[in-house]
């Protein structure tokens, strides 16, 4: 009935259907003591139908919301942070994207010295790595302690992308190690991210 | 005191069945992520709903389910006489409890692990079922929110005055001292999540009495309904525009 017409609205509690009959998707939920599928969300309706080689083969019906929830930071993705601190042994980072999005709250992540480059790992020095300030580009390895994700940097396209020098310019990259500053000429160490191809 | 005339009219005007007006906002606070308020006659009430989010305290996060915190304050000038102490009393608390346990009932919190949402409501004018406002106020936020839940949680108070069943009590009528159910339910799935009762009924007339509070409640549901989608449908318009 519902599923012919064009996008329908519904709010929480709505029958969408039988669970025999369809597949609970996001902002849907299966009532476990009738077997009914109900909405658990104000939006759209939205009925999707299976991928040909599933083995169940029930229309799925999924609910959208207007909200966007804010981005959250998973192992695997790729983010943008700025660097708030530097150890001997570790740096942390204050996560700002996740991916294109940026996140509404606040998340910190670690990149441990040996996460820092693929190579020597061993010789890697962190004041040489990064500075407080720096923005960086990182993956995501774990969900890490109750503090910090655990990120890294051994990639050839992740470490450092933008940086000021100590006289407070931006500073363009010469090279993966180091940066250039544009109004002293001073060099300075980094691990910098290869941008672009 | 005659709270109903012989002509079958109550104090302010109204029959015995009838609700007073209500009327109800979403999104009015911008820095929430979900919002609302909601006017029973006189009563208003604003709710906001943050989350989910980070658990603040990390000694209270449950690892399997969110943490729903609720605080239920009134506004110093919502009563006739200024209040001096707003919140924190045992009757605020009482209150804060109950509408945590009632939405906590809706929200589906096995979905959000290891996280937290706020619910704070606050009464702006007191006239009387503060307590089901606010469950309804914390509905509409939390639908707004997008916080997934099972089904909208609404309330409705009825009492029993002069030997009639009577809806939607206000202030007077509340402070007549009879019988004052508040019943809180999930329109959809039939099923009761809140049931409070003021002072004693025999077991036929309670029965009829929250017959009427369960019309009221439903009344409320479909008012609700009908706002979310015209809201939805609104931000839909707004974003093709």
């Amino acid at each position: 009935m519902r599923e012919q017409k064009g996008p329908s609205l519904v709010t929480p509690g709505e029958v969408l259907g039988r669970a025999s009959d369809v597949k609970a998707g996001r902002g849907a939920y299966v009532a476990p003591h009738n077997s009914t599928v109900y909405s658990s969300l104000t939006g759209f309706l939205r009925t999707i139908s299976p991928p040909a080689d599933s083995p169940d083969q029930r229309p799925i019906v999924e609910v959208t919301g207007h909200k966007a929830q804010g981005a959250v930071p998973v192992p695997g993705s790729v983010v943008i942070g700025q660097v708030t601190k530097v150890m001997a042994r570790m740096a942390s980072a204050d996560i700002m994207c996740v991916g294109p999005k940026s996140v509404r709250e606040k998340f910190t992540g670690i990149i441990w010295q040996q996460d820092v480059r693929a190579t020597e790992i061993e010789k890697v020095d962190m004041h040489l790595s990064f500075h407080p300030g720096d923005i960086v580009r990182a993956l995501v390895l774990s969900l890490g302690d109750a503090r910090a994700y655990y990120l890294s940097t051994a990639k050839n396209e992740l470490g450092v992308v933008s940086a000021e020098s100590t006289a407070g310019a931006t500073m363009v990259p010469i090279s993966w190690t180091e940066m250039h500053c544009p109004v002293t000429g001073q060099i300075e160490q980094r691990k910098v991210a290869k941008v672009g191809s | 005191m005659e709270y109903v005339s012989p002509e079958g009219l109550r104090l302010d005007g109204r029959r015995p069945m009838e609700m007073r007006q209500i009327r109800a906002e979403i999104g009015t606070i911008m820095k929430a992520d979900g919002s609302a308020v909601f006017e029973m006659g006189n009563t208003k009430v604003v709710a906001a709903v943050y989350g989910p989010r980070e658990v603040q305290n990390r000694g209270q996060q449950i690892s399997d389910k969110a943490l729903v915190r609720c605080e239920y304050s009134m506004a110093n000038f919502s009563t006739g006489d200024r209040m001096r102490k707003p919140k924190g009393d045992r009757r605020s608390t009482e209150i804060s409890l109950v509408i945590r346990q009632t939405m906590e009932e809706s929200i589906l919190t096995h979905l959000m692990p290891r996280s937290q949402i706020d619910i704070y409501v606050q009464v702006l004018q007191a006239d009387g079922g503060t307590r089901s406002a606010c469950i309804n106020a914390a509905t509409l936020a939390l639908a707004d929110a997008g916080i997934p839940m099972r089904d909208l949680v609404t309330s409705c108070s009825a009492g029993y005055l002069n030997s009639t069943p009577l809806l939607d009590l206000n202030y007077v009528e509340d402070s007549a001292g009879g019988p004052d159910v508040t019943l809180g339910i999930l329109p959809k799935l039939d099923k009761v999540t809140l049931l409070q009762m003021d002072s004693k009924l025999p077991i036929d007339i309670f029965e009829n009495v929250m017959q009427l509070a369960t019309e009221g409640c439903k009344a409320v549901a479909n008012y609700i309904r009908e706002l979310l989608l015209e809201n939805t449908k609104e931000l839909e318009y707004r974003r093709g525009v």
